[in-house]
């Protein structure tokens, strides 16, 4: 049997000084790295480095507002935490809920998902929109980049060798918008990865009628995450109109580059961009739009059938 | 615990053990100094093998070919046909095929080993899909027009029809493969003992392992015991495949004069195993000039693979079932099974009957669209009945309950209604369909190929068990014979024992497919109880054996595919209602409801159990389970690429079955399994058509699809032209 050499630190500062030392594969859930080095069965994985458990450090496990009150996360939160603590913003509570299946989202952390860097990662989409930050740290110290800047472009990021993330700060939140959407289209209805997935914000000007602020991220739309302050920029300042919302669906067409299924993507992207705008234009009682609101039917018999028990 | 009612759900026999997690898997066994084995394949569509590199053997280790069969040996495995080969020797014509086993005693050895095993190959260019085949790309490799296997169907004059019709409609309905996804991927053992050698193996139908396997050592099939073990589902894909993973097995055993076991991961399962048939269905019919039909003409392609193995038999059966539910006044089939450079296709739940169920309940929905009629409407003026000539010009011998069944299901899905309410391309719909499938083998071959036998043995305990070569896969068998023995003796249920099968102690009482084993062996335990029970009180220890015997007057001649292919149909009404998502094209499902007439249920539970799992995976092949295949390889080859529908894709199922006792079967009942398949999906896609208002030509249907027809497809009312 393969042997693979495991580090077990029991507290950051231990394993700071162990990626220090030595170069070691951080390991907290394991949900990319064990499928990613799983050989046939009945076989251990090789790992081509030493591994390091970060599994359970509980400087990584915390969830709490700052004296900004921007919401950090701790970088080995998993999912399913992230899903339940109302402290975390609505997108990224979204994304999360709806990463992979309910086992994955138990062991999978937010950190790995970022320094996964996949283009159908579930949460650097609601990162991106929210401007959020990555904390680096070392024994040298800490730094902090923005996630979109963290993830360089496809399978890369930003991470120096003695360097652990050790928590993702978030300095905005729904309470900043006044209309939010967030729609996965998965492979299926659960359990799914990513086909392509959207996440807008709008926050109007107090004449009710400016767009204030106005945010779009988009997952699985090409290489890495997209957004663009510039697409943005082109409803900043100004009102919905049939204009103004083609000028942001065609800029936004720009920037995306969907390698598979590219009209699809395109046309869902460009229909959900269209379908957030009209309706927020309409100043609806609900803070949350989605694609489409159901159809309704008055009368309609409840199905007589014997259910599933 | 004595059984009452015969249809009252009882607990499984094997609830406790499945759940507690007691049952042993064949991974789940080990024997002393048994070998492990791994396949190594052809990496490679279609070619020639230059040359096998083999990296230097550590003692105990061995890369073992076709060059190491036993003089007088046969290097084929025997599935119907007999030329798909255990070992390629020079030619390798699909990705996956067998060239040689690594074995020894370390895994991770002999997994390192293999990978430094190094082939070099001609490589030519293959031919894929059924057009590429068809076309004989890169030249042809069977016969010297790349098919397989073809017969003809024809019953009253085609040819007159379209003299008189007064409009012809040509359109072709594709589907596409499908992998089985049994919970437990494939695996065996093989253990030489004394003068023979003994299989452990998941799989449906252990003499068939005996047969197909034996003349690669030249060994009669009772020198190659099968010992079945429990086994974590099969859908057909256990039926014929264990051969391919045996035959190496055994031939290692022989060699290394030990054991060798060789499980599969999911990957390597998914990868190198057989999927059902893509097909390719193109109708011509004949309309007259109100738009009733007065001839078909129909020509069914099935994509069979690299070997013909058993695809005539599914290529048969698909040409059979390609009328439906309906009696059309003329009718003409053509089936042409064609070869192509991928994994052969083989057996999986319907057996061929669902691509044309779906290809020509499709069609209906798209004449009865063009011409403005709701599809139900339509299709309802041409039900087969009692009495009626099927598409092999025999008749229909029970009666046919679609008419209550639909009843059922409208009643319960609000057909009607939600039919007009719903306007085509509104984003709601509501679609419906009408499915058979014929019970047990085709024709008499029950009788003639088969040949079942059964015994029950009492023991002087009071004990009694039966001994046939049935096996449970999940679907319920082990309770299901045991509850009919237990019934018919007056005795509980406890004391029926009813054991994996072993080729060497139980009678061949045939496979565990085609949905036969209620129906045919199932009557087989009831005739064999009701010998017993008179002597049960009387006698301590003794057997009682049947055979089966084919009902008198219905011929049938597998020479030219005449007369009575089926004397017990299950039948089925299936209504789907969906709706569509105007950004992103993704569908949910409202309802889905459902009617079978599976004759009188043996098991409620064990038939409702059927239901939700077959419907469910009709609706996978129709919508999700996307698995390409353009240059020779499965692009989808795990779980997380490979798409199953979940619980939440399709949640709740109203089911309804009819009372329909068949005289020929077990408390009347008769087969079940496969009939549940195959409806579903051609439901599903009425719905999600009359939805977007635009016509569906092909499966599967993942959500960029639906936008491609959306964004492109023709509109239901408009005349149908043939898509190419």
């Amino acid at each position: 049997m393969e042997e693979v050499k495991c580090y077990l630190p029991k507290t950051l500062k231990e394993a700071l000084e162990i990626k220090a030392k030595v170069d070691v594969l951080p390991l907290a859930g394991g949900s990319d790295l064990m499928v990613s080095h799983k050989r046939t069965l009945g076989l251990t994985p090789v790992f081509e480095k030493p591994v390091m458990i970060i599994r359970n450090l509980p400087e990584l496990k915390r969830i709490y507002l700052n004296e900004k009150g921007e919401c950090c996360i701790g970088a080995g939160c998993t999912s399913a935490e992230i899903a339940e603590n109302t402290l975390c913003p609505w997108h990224l509570r979204q994304a999360a809920s709806r990463m992979g299946a309910i086992g994955l989202r138990n062991s999978a952390t937010i950190a790995g998902n970022l320094a996964n860097a996949s283009p159908k990662g579930d949460t650097p989409g609601p990162l991106y929109l929210l401007d959020a930050r990555v904390r680096l740290s070392s024994v040298r110290g800490d730094r902090e980049v923005l996630v979109s800047d963290f993830i360089v472009k496809y399978r890369t990021i930003d991470l120096l060798p003695d360097e652990l993330i050790t928590q993702i700060i978030v300095p905005l939140s729904e309470d900043d918008f006044d209309y939010i959407f967030w729609h996965k289209v998965g492979t299926r209805k659960a359990n799914a990865i990513s086909k392509i997935t959207l996440s807008q914000a709008i926050r109007f000007a107090p004449d009710g009628k400016t767009v204030e602020d106005f945010r779009l991220s988009a997952t699985s739309t090409g290489s890495k995450t997209n957004r663009s302050r510039d697409v943005e920029k082109l409803l900043i300042g100004r009102e919905i109109t049939d204009e103004t919302i083609e000028s942001v669906v065609e800029g936004f067409d720009r920037i995306i580059s969907p390698r598979a299924m590219p009209e699809f993507r395109r046309e869902a992207t460009r229909r959900m961009i269209r379908r957030f705008l009209s309706e927020a234009a309409k100043k609806p009682s609900s803070k949350v739009i989605d694609t489409y609101d159901g159809y309704h039917m008055t009368g309609a018999p409840v199905p007589r059938g014997e259910e599933n028990g | 615990m004595v059984v009452g009612d015969i249809s009252r759900a009882i607990r499984r026999v094997d609830a406790v053990s499945k759940c507690k997690g007691t049952v042993k898997y064949v991974s789940d066994y080990s024997f002393g100094d048994c070998l492990w084995g791994r396949l190594v394949r052809s990496s490679i569509p279609r070619g020639r093998i230059l040359a096998i590199h083999l990296p230097p053997m550590p003692d105990g280790y061995r890369f073992v070919t076709y060059k190491d069969l036993p003089e007088g040996g046969h290097n084929y495995l025997h599935m119907i046909a007999t030329d798909w080969k255990c070992f390629a020797e020079n030619e390798v014509r699909y990705v996956g095929e067998t060239i040689g086993i690594m074995v020894g005693p370390d895994k991770d050895t002999v997994e390192n080993l293999r990978q430094q095993i190094k082939i070099d190959y001609e490589e030519q260019t293959p031919a894929v899909t059924i057009d590429e085949g068809l076309a004989c790309k890169g030249g042809a490799f069977v016969n010297d027009d790349n098919i397989h296997c073809r017969l003809s169907l024809k019953v009253g004059d085609v040819d007159e029809a379209f003299r008189k019709a007064a409009k012809v409609v040509t359109e072709t309905i594709e589907t596409g493969f499908q992998e089985h996804i049994y919970l437990e991927t494939n695996g065996a053992c093989c253990i030489p003992e004394d003068d023979h050698y003994v299989i452990y193996a998941s799989s449906q139908c252990p003499f068939y392992i005996s047969k197909s396997i034996s003349p690669l050592l030249n060994l009669t099939p009772d020198k190659v015991v099968v010992r079945h073990t429990t086994t974590g589902g099969a859908f057909g894909g256990k039926e014929h495949f264990p051969d391919v993973v045996c035959g190496p097995l055994l031939v290692a055993a022989y060699v290394m004069k030990k054991g060798v076991k060789m499980i599969f991961d999911r990957e390597e399962d998914i990868e190198n195993s057989v999927k059902r048939h893509p097909s390719k269905v193109t109708f011509k019919t004949a309309l007259d000039k109100d738009g009733n039909i007065l001839g078909m003409d129909s020509v069914v392609c099935y994509n069979v693979g690299g070997y013909l193995s058993s695809s005539f038999v599914v290529l048969q059966r698909g040409c059979f079932h390609v009328t439906g539910c309906y009696s059309f006044p003329s009718i003409r089939s053509v089936g042409l099974g064609v070869a192509t450079n991928t994994f052969p296709s083989c057996a999986f739940r319907g057996f061929g009957a669902p691509q044309t169920i779906f290809a020509v309940e499709t069609h209906l929905c798209h004449i009865a669209e063009m011409l403005g009629i709701d599809p139900l409407e339509y299709k309802s003026r041409y039900f087969i009945k009692q009495g009626d000539t099927t598409s092999t010009n025999g008749k229909i011998v029970e009666r046919v309950m679609i008419p209550e069944m639909l009843e059922q299901v409208k009643k319960a899905s609000d057909y009607d209604r939600k039919s007009k309410a719903y306007k085509w391309g509104s984003g709601r719909g509501i679609g419906i369909s009408f499915y058979n499938h014929g019970g047990a083998f085709t024709g008499n071959g029950e009788q003639a190929i088969i040949k079942a036998r059964c015994q029950l043995h009492k023991f002087a305990n009071g004990d009694v068990e039966i001994l046939c070569s049935q096996t449970e896969m999940g679907q319920g068998f082990h309770t299901i014979l045991p509850k009919i023995a237990a019934y018919v003796l007056g005795i509980p249920i406890e004391k029926v024992i009813f054991r994996n099968p072993d080729t060497s102690r139980v009678p061949d009482s045939g496979p565990t497919a085609a949905s036969r084993s209620t129906m045919i062996v199932g009557e087989l335990v009831e005739r064999a109880a009701n010998l017993m029970k008179p002597r049960y009180d009387k006698e301590e220890d003794f057997t009682v054996e049947t055979h089966y015997e084919h009902p008198e007057g219905y011929p049938w001649d597998q020479n030219t595919f005449q007369g009575y292919a089926y004397l017990g149909y299950g039948w089925g009404v299936c209504a789907v209602e969906v709706e569509v998502d105007p950004c992103t094209a993704e569908i949910t499902t409202k309802g889905i409801w459902s009617s079978h007439d599976c004759g009188h249920p043996i098991d409620e539970k064990i038939v409702h159990g059927q239901v939700n799992g077959g419907v469910l995976q009709g609706l996978g092949w129709g919508s999700t389970e996307v698995m390409q295949n353009t240059d020779g390889h499965f692009k989808q080859t795990s779980m997380s690429d490979y798409i199953i529908p979940t619980s939440m894709d399709f949640p709740k199922q109203g089911v309804y079955l009819v009372d329909n006792p068949y005289p020929w079967g077990p408390f009347g009942a008769k087969g079940m399994g496969e009939l549940v398949f195959n409806g579903s999906a051609a439901a599903y896609i009425d719905a999600v058509s009359r939805a977007i208002g635009k016509r569906i030509n092909r499966i599967p249907l993942p959500t960029e699809e639906v936008m491609n027809y959306m964004l492109h497809g023709t509109d239901l009312r408009s005349e149908i032209e043939e898509v190419r």
